[in-house]
């Protein structure tokens, strides 16, 4: 936090209002999380502890615009030990969908969505790919009923979300 | 009873009132209301010659029913209604209201409509005043004796200060040796000197000064002629009713007579069981006869049944030089009657075990405060080293770890607020005896809120003592060393720290003891709390009174509490009960509920609903029974009354004749363009927020009049719904804050009526916004003068009430 930069205290109560983001304002900065999470042992660009500190003091820009909520593997292992039951995990998913919509996404992950939307898989899958596993006695890859998929996809908004992070990107 | 002749009493406070209110207008109006044979003015009517006007009128016959309108009432009825039962007349035939506070000067700035509202109040006085029946007063008997569960430092802190006061008292133990838990404490914080000492008392003749503090072994507690001490008993039954209970007790065999046994030890030396010993957390074990310290009371040897192999043994019967040993001692069953009960059951340290990760009861080298209070006492098992469990060599690296299962949400949500300087004080006796002992304690934050308690903190620092900001996630043993490793993250630093460690001391929460669960059992659920203490009735004015009136709490039963607390809190407890039984009767006067017999109908309602536990249900066939209500139980707040589904409940002098009376005489007349309103009050802070606007002379309109009941939990649905056909155009139900109610659940029900209500309301087509319920408490009388002023509006802007029939 900055000197002189603006808080914006609401911060905290947007989140909450998110689905995931309700348990938000219980933290006390015990930091069981930040030692149970094996993301934050090997990077310190991720601090689930961090993180909820900062969306409670409404650093909203810090949060969202940066790649730490992102950095997240979702093994709840904070969320299972956490003594004040703040579903930390739950609340970085919040914090996702809010900066999805500010147009904060990394790219890999617009890729995994725009493979979705297209393939109906995360990850394209390759020509050597394809070629090889005939040689390992795997059967040819099914289609992946892309059609129904993006009827869903387009159901929860998730292919309008992803044109608006297309558009301002 | 004989012809109604009511006397009205009218003071202008000195001319105050007379400057606002028409006085003539209402001396007028009063006269030529039915039954009203007299009417008095006066500058003030509770004491001095207008008080005497009021006698004369009684003691000549003139009248029979007094009505006085007078300034703060809540003050001027004690004397009031005082000298009317002087004077011969039954002292419940009078009414009293406060023209002032609820009338002229709320309304101030409009003296006629003040005046109008003036005639309306006086004539609800008079109409109830003519309903009301006289009542008796009844008196029940006081057991001078009290029991006093729990043989810790709280009770035994209150009997002794009861017994000083002369009362008979029973104290009761389930262990076979006092203390509790603090016996096994070692010492204690803020005087560092030992736990297991009482203020001695005044049978003891040898000590200088009485406040002189006392080892429980030589303070001469055994020796106090009416205590009698019941160790190793725990309560079976209690039943009866306050100032008369009879509680059967259950004590267990010691099979060793006190008389006899001289604590000479040779029995130990030759009992060939050896059984782990708790009172040492099972770091070491003991023989099947035994005593926890030699410094214990009573000093008296104890055999422990699980373990011992009786005849087939016997080794200390041929022992023993006073033929003590009574292997074929049964337990017994005592019956005692007393007059009140204190509950000092104590309470224990949370079972840490549950908390996988951190591997209590798995890895012997964690272990609890409770433990290593237990290695710090030089009586303890390991003589005062602090030593790993696993193999008795000396921890040298000791990791603390606080909070263990406390502010925790899935287990005990509350801060058991003495384990900081528990584990304070614990690290501090540690590095004294052992200075190159290395600790570091992991907190979420440290609370030392009491007298000296920072000085511990500030020590620590001093004596090198680490500390770390991170609840740590998991321990873990190093398969090759067995050495423990404590994964922690320090927040401050934003670092990740494995801290190794010979020994891992938690701190664990403060749960309520295996005694308080045991109290379940005898009836005493009721009076805990969320979290399976025992709650108090006002934490503010009445911490260590019960609901039930005869039955006291004190001490770690209520919540964790360091020891001067639990000091303060027994000595309470004693004054508390000392006050309850010294008059050795209980006056309660009839205002109580009354049932129907022919309406009652098989439902249980009320006794369930009943915070007092007053309503039991009586058989009359085989299939059905009808409600009883305890007088000396009920405290006449007429939630039954408000729950009976049939009206078979009616509370006396709150009956529905005599509030219905009063509504109609409260909308008859109206004075002002501004729709009527009804507030009906609680007697008790909804009430008083009137008073308190009034006293501040805030401004609200006076078509707003205010009606008492004695707590909003008596209202009945159909009551809103009459309030509306006598002419209101909007209800307000004011009742104390819904977790303040003085009578537990009233507020609350009364919010759950108003709320159906509503709903009937907008069935008939009728607005529900005219009926609302607030809460509020005496220092928020601006809050009534504004909901008074916005009612008014919000009628205002809905038009005029519609009812089938036409008014």
């Amino acid at each position: 936090m900055e000197h002189g930069k603006t808080i914006s205290l609401a911060f905290s109560d947007v989140v909450k209002s998110r689905l995931g983001g309700e348990t938000l304002t219980l933290c006390y900065q015990c930091g069981t999380c930040a030692s149970s999470c094996p993301v934050a042992k090997i990077t310190p660009r991720f601090n689930p502890r961090e993180v909820i500190k900062l969306s409670l003091l409404g650093e909203k820009d810090e949060v969202i615009s940066g790649d730490a909520i992102w950095l997240c593997c979702s093994c709840f292992n904070c969320q299972e030990r956490c003594p004040q039951k703040v579903e930390i995990a739950d609340v970085i998913y919040a914090l996702r969908n809010i900066a999805l919509k500010k147009g904060y996404i990394p790219n890999i992950y617009s890729e995994f969505a725009s493979a979705l939307l297209n393939d109906g898989r995360i990850v394209k899958v390759s020509k050597f790919v394809e070629n090889k596993r005939p040689t390992l006695g795997l059967p040819p890859l099914q289609p992946t009923g892309v059609d129904v998929l993006r009827k869903i996809l387009s159901a929860t908004g998730f292919d309008k979300l992803q044109q608006k992070k297309e558009e301002t990107s | 009873m004989d012809q109604v002749k009511v006397g009205v009493f009218l003071s202008d406070c000195g001319k105050q009132l007379s400057e606002i209110l028409d006085f003539n207008a209402l001396t007028n109006y009063v006269k030529k209301v039915s039954g009203v044979v007299l009417v008095g003015r006066s500058s003030e009517f509770w004491r001095g010659k207008g008080l005497q006007f009021i006698v004369d009128a009684i003691k000549d016959g003139k009248i029979n029913i007094v009505v006085v309108a007078e300034s703060l009432p809540k003050l001027s009825e004690v004397n009031i209604v005082q000298a009317v039962e002087n004077a011969g007349l039954n002292p419940y035939l009078v009414e009293v209201i406060d023209l002032k506070d609820h009338c002229a000067w709320p309304h101030r700035k409009t003296p006629s409509e003040a005046t109008e509202k003036a005639k309306a109040m006086l004539l609800a006085a008079i109409e109830r005043a003519k309903l009301l029946e006289p009542l008796e007063k009844l008196e029940f008997p006081v057991l001078k004796s009290v029991l006093v569960i729990g043989g810790g430092i709280a009770g035994m802190q209150a009997a002794v200060d009861l017994t000083d006061l002369g009362f008979e008292v029973h104290l009761v133990e389930k262990a076979p040796f006092l203390g509790g838990l603090a016996a096994q404490a070692g010492r204690f914080f803020p005087t560092d000197d030992c736990a297991i000492c009482i203020q001695s008392p005044v049978s003891d003749v040898k000590t200088i000064t009485h406040t002189s503090r006392k080892c429980v072994y030589r303070s001469g507690f055994s020796e106090i002629s009416n205590l009698n001490i019941l160790t190793n008993s725990r309560i079976v039954s209690m039943e009866g009713v306050p100032g008369n209970y009879k509680v059967t007790i259950e004590k267990k065999p010691r099979y060793v007579s006190d008389l006899k046994c001289v604590a000479c030890d040779l029995c130990t030396a030759v009992c060939p069981v050896e059984a782990p010993d708790e009172y040492n957390a099972k770091l070491k074990t003991r023989k099947a006869i035994y005593m926890n310290v030699p410094n214990v009371h009573p000093p008296v040897y104890v055999i422990d049944e699980s373990v011992c192999k009786f005849h087939d043994c016997a080794k200390c019967v041929e022992v023993c030089p006073t033929k003590a040993i009574e292997l074929d001692q049964k337990s017994e069953r005592i019956t005692l009657n007393v007059g009140s009960i204190i509950v000092a059951t104590g309470f224990q340290e949370f079972d840490s075990s549950v908390i996988k990760e951190y591997h209590y009861g798995d890895y012997p080298n964690v272990i609890t405060n409770l433990e290593l209070a237990r290695m710090i006492d030089g009586f303890g098992p390991t003589g005062g080293v602090i030593a790993r469990p696993s193999d008795r060599k000396p921890a040298k690296k000791i990791v603390m770890i606080q909070c263990v299962g406390s502010r925790d949400r899935r287990y005990n949500p509350y801060c058991s607020s003495i384990c900081c300087m528990i584990s304070l004080k614990h690290a501090l006796s540690i590095k004294s005896a052992y200075p190159d002992t290395d600790i570091t304690i992991c907190y979420i934050d440290i609370r030392t809120t009491g007298r000296q308690h920072e000085d511990y903190y500030e020590r620590a620092r001093e004596m090198g003592i680490k500390f770390v900001k991170g609840r740590p996630t998991e321990i873990s043993r190093d398969p090759e060393t067995g050495r423990l490793i404590v994964d922690v993250e320090d927040a401050l630093l934003r670092r990740f720290l494995e801290l190794e460690a010979d020994l891992v001391v938690l701190a664990p929460a403060m749960v309520p003891s295996e005694g308080t669960k045991e109290l379940v059992q005898i009836g005493l659920e009721p009076l805990l709390d969320e979290d399976g203490f025992f709650k108090e009735y006002n934490a503010k004015l009445r911490p260590t009174e019960t609901r039930l009136r005869g039955i006291y709490i004190c001490g770690g039963a209520t919540f964790p509490k360091d020891a001067p607390t639990t000091s303060l809190h027994a000595h309470s407890a004693a004054i508390k009960a000392a006050k309850f039984l010294t008059a050795g009767k209980i006056v309660k006067d009839q205002r109580t509920a009354v049932i129907n017999e022919e309406y009652c109908g098989d439902c249980q309602f009320c006794p369930v609903i009943c915070p007092y536990g007053a309503i039991s249900l009586e058989p009359t066939s085989e299939e059905h029974f009808v409600a009883r209500v305890s007088d000396l139980l009920c405290e006449g707040c007429g939630v039954c009354v408000g729950t009976c589904p049939l009206n078979a409940i009616e509370l006396r002098h709150s009956r529905p004749n005599q509030m219905l009376a009063q509504m109609k005489a409260l909308m008859s007349v109206n004075g002002t363009s501004k729709p009527l309103v009804l507030a009906i009050c609680c007697s008790e802070c909804g009430h008083t927020a009137v008073d308190s606007s009034g006293m501040a002379m805030m401004q609200y309109p006076a078509n707003v009049r205010v009606m008492k009941v004695p707590c909003t939990g008596i209202l009945q649905v159909h009551q809103f719904l009459e309030a509306f056909k006598a002419g209101a155009q909007g209800v307000m139900v004011v009742g104390c804050k819904s977790d303040g109610c003085h009578y537990e659940v009233g507020s609350q029900k009364a919010e759950k009526k108003v709320e159906l209500a509503r709903m009937l309301l907008k069935e008939y087509g009728i607005e529900p916004d005219r009926l609302e319920m607030f809460n509020m408490v005496f220092i928020e009388g601006n809050k009534f003068a504004e909901a008074a002023q916005t009612t008014t509006e919000k009628l205002e802007k809905l038009g005029s009430l519609q009812l089938m029939g036409g008014s």
